[in-house]
């Protein structure tokens, strides 16, 4: 049920991480959803979707991996930097 | 196109862990116990804070911070029995509360003429369980109208919770419930749950609770406080009378 507040706080790690490093545009998050977690992973998955096809992100995709346990947790950015200069 | 992927590896739950470590350590300066109080919609939670106020608010300063999705409703009925503020937060469709709310409520509250805080989390049995608020304990309440499986169907927060409030136990002869097995169902999931049976409306089982209110004041500078692990307070008390 409180998936929404989790894809929300996965929003704000990206963004701060983003920040923190100057990253370019971001293509994919990865997440990690253990199943004793406590969220429905397409709920999640749903959620993230909404979130991410929005500015600033612009239509990232979210890439879940579901495992065992309880983990929960953004593993990985995709980040595209373009074309490079000729 | 150059695609690159950077490693991340950052908990989700990290920023609100590290806020309610923040709010357990300034409560520990303190010396004030906090409960947060778990259960679903209409348990019990408010009318035994009004209880509670109403019959040791002469002995022990308690503070409270109410969350619900919509309304003021229940800090509005808490704040009739004491003069000190009750906070409300108002979560706007969140299903839970977090400890940054907890912390920014903490800043109205007076925590050296505070002897205890209370904590009544949204009516909730999935969500509340997975945000620590910086509680020395989560306390989760089932009252005897819900039937006695709601343990094995919401484990988490069984799990989670260090003690168990039985409520509603002046309806017991007119609702089929087997209190016995209702105990047992939870200690399946978490045999160090410690338990109280109370009714607010004909005041059974209060004075153990008020008893266990007394003691955990009483420990409030002494306490660990780290995590709750289900023992240390309620070990302690699990053996006396009142006890289930
Ligand atoms: N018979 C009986 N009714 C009770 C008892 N405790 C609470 N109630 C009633 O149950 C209803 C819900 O009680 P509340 O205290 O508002 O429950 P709550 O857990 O705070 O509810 P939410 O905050 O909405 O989740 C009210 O009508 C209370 O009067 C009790 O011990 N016995
Ligand atoms: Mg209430």
């Amino acid at each position: 049920m409180h998936e929404m507040s989790v894809a929300l706080e996965i929003c704000r790690i990206t963004e701060a991480r983003v920040g923190r490093d100057s990253l370019p545009r971001v293509r994919e998050v990865g997440v990690i959803v253990g199943r004793q977690s406590g969220l429905e992973p397409d709920n999640l998955l749903f959620c993230l979707d909404a979130l991410l096809g929005r500015p600033p992100f612009a239509g990232a995709r979210t890439e879940l991996e579901v495992v065992a346990g309880d983990e929960l947790s953004v593993s990985y950015l995709e980040v595209d930097d373009g074309d490079p200069p000729h | 196109m150059a695609i690159r992927r950077i490693e991340v590896r950052e908990r989700v739950m990290e920023r609100n862990d590290t806020i309610a470590g923040e709010v357990r350590l300034r409560l520990g300066e303190h010396g004030v116990p906090a409960l947060n109080l778990v259960s679903s919609p209409g348990s019990g939670k408010t009318l035994l804070l009004e209880r509670t106020l109403q019959d040791l608010g002469r002995e022990l300063r308690m503070a409270v911070v109410t969350g619900d999705v919509q309304t003021q409703n229940d800090a509005d009925r808490i704040a009739r029995w004491t003069d000190d503020l009750v906070q409300a937060v108002v979560t706007g469709g969140a299903c839970h509360l977090d400890a940054l709310q907890v912390s920014n409520a903490l800043e109205a509250l007076d925590l050296d003429a505070t002897d205890l805080l209370f904590i009544e989390n949204v009516g909730n049995l999935v969500c509340p369980a997975s945000w620590d608020l910086g509680e020395a304990a989560k306390v989760v309440l089932f009252s005897v109208t819900e039937g006695e499986d709601k343990p094995l169907k919401y484990p988490k927060m069984f799990r989670e919770a260090s003690y168990a409030v039985l409520t509603k136990v002046d309806l017991l002869p007119h609702v089929p419930f087997d209190l016995e097995q209702a105990v047992a169902y939870a200690r399946a999931i978490n045999p160090a749950l410690t338990f109280f049976r109370v009714s607010s409306i004909d005041g059974t089982g209060l004075d153990a609770w008020y008893g266990f209110l007394r003691e955990l004041h009483q420990s409030g500078g002494s306490m660990r406080w780290e995590r709750p692990t289900g023992q240390g307070v309620g070990a302690a008390v699990d053996a006396r009378a009142g006890y289930a």
